[in-house]
């Protein structure tokens, strides 16, 4: 009872048996990164949601809120990463009301490799988990089948190839706030100009022991350019030539129902499927 | 008693080898071993399982996990302890019942003993009931009583 449903899995696989097509599996595109620097831990991310080949929000955002000190970039698939992100906000407030500490980044981890295992990679939300606690400040990945890295820089997503080129040739050691910001975000960059599923803008969230700070749309390379030319005519270009006003009434006196008899096939809606 | 920590797999991990014919080994012997040439006689066909693989691990899992810990309280401390815990389980699970039509009960104490009392997962928001109707309580309780002969 509750939770995942799995009553259609006979069916789907009759159907497939009998020559359905199964659904097209979606690839997904973002680039994330994060980056630790003296005394922080930043993560950034692009701003592109896709579904297939279609961009379908522009602007979206893929830095989650975990606690105030916990921040997660997620890749994958979108739903999952937004709610495998809340579920483990709230057990990691729960936690922290249990224990009366503050939640530390290896709990998260530890809660969201737990959750993605059980899973067996079910749940696409592939996460770069970040957060500075009283041990200091860490930096995770959790891929969606709850294997997990620890990494002074980490870069997921279907850009992190072009990211992590960025920093494999600008990272040093014991960066400055400002140039793990910069570093993060010419990663999200090259990942915005060099991968088709991720692009728009950068989003960059700054982690310190004292506070976090979500920089919305930190850098926007791709502004959309205003129209050369105007297409919209002026009102009153096409001259009216009559006017006839319908008002709403009762239908039932247009329409009437009656039964099909058993003969006559019944067209029904056909279902659009990708093939 | 096993100390796994995931449930098992619940497609089969091995299959019973059938004999070959005596004269040809490791070529399938119909005439000796059946008509079919599917492993099971014909008349008891094995039932048809088709479900999700995770199904099975999703449906064990806490009881799984349960066994274990139980298992490692008994090594530790002998059979004593997983009893004492079962029985302290079973005396709150009966004292905490709550009427369907009132939102059914919180299980705030089972949870407390099972240390689940600072989780919440996908089951606690996807309750899956919210196309069923309730019984009402006089059914409810008919049923409990097992007055519904």
């Amino acid at each position: 009872m509750g939770g995942f449903d799995f009553s259609n899995h006979s069916r789907n696989a009759a159907l497939h048996a009998q020559g359905f097509p199964l659904p097209t599996a979606t690839s997904t595109g973002t680039t994330i990164v994060g980056c630790l620097f003296d005394g922080g831990v930043v993560i950034a991310a692009d701003t592109r949601a896709t579904s297939g080949p279609i961009v379908a929000d522009k602007n979206c955002e893929k830095l989650h809120f975990i606690t105030p000190q916990i921040w997660c970039a997620g890749a994958g698939t979108a739903a999952d990463t937004e709610f495998t992100t809340s579920l483990i906000s709230s057990n990691l407030e729960l936690h922290s009301l249990s224990t009366g500490r503050q939640p530390r980044v290896v709990t998260c981890m530890t809660m969201l490799k737990q959750h993605l295992f059980r899973y067996q990679g079910h749940i696409g939300a592939y996460l770069v988990v970040a957060g500075c606690d009283p041990t200091g400040a860490h930096l995770f990945t959790v891929h969606a089948h709850g294997s997990t890295d620890k990494l002074p820089y980490v870069t997921m997503g279907s850009g992190s190839l072009a990211a992590m080129s960025v920093f494999e040739t600008a990272w040093k050691g014991n960066m400055t706030r400002q140039g793990a910001v910069d570093l993060c975000s010419e990663a999200i960059k090259a990942g915005i100009f060099n991968d088709l599923g991720s692009g728009s803008n950068v989003d960059v969230c700054i982690i310190t022991p004292e506070k976090a700070t979500l920089l919305r749309n930190h850098i926007t390379p791709n502004e959309r350019e205003k129209k050369m030319r105007d297409y919209r005519f002026k009102k009153g270009t096409t001259a009216v030539l009559n006017q006839k006003i319908i008002t709403r009434a009762d239908i039932s006196k247009y329409v009437t129902v009656h039964e099909l008899d058993d003969g006559t096939p019944v067209a029904a809606e056909k279902m659009d499927v990708d093939t | 008693m096993s100390l796994r920590i995931v449930p098992t797999k619940a497609t089969p991990s091995t299959t019973t080898t059938s004999y070959g014919a005596p004269s040809a080994p490791g070529i399938h012997d119909t005439l000796r071993s059946n008509l079919s040439l599917t492993t099971g006689t014909s008349s008891t066909p094995s039932p048809v399982t088709s479900s999700h693989p995770l199904e099975a691990r999703l449906t064990r899992w806490r009881a799984t996990q349960d066994a274990l810990k139980m298992e490692g309280l008994r090594r530790m401390y002998g059979i004593a302890e997983p009893i004492r815990r079962g029985m302290e389980l079973r005396i709150t699970g009966m004292g905490e019942w709550r009427p369907l039509a009132l939102g059914a009960s919180a299980c705030v104490h089972s949870d407390i003993l099972n240390g689940r009392d600072a989780e919440v997962g996908w089951e606690d928001v996807f309750t899956g009931g919210e196309m069923m109707d309730l019984p009402d309580f006089h059914s409810e309780m008919e049923g409990r009583m097992r007055m519904n002969w």
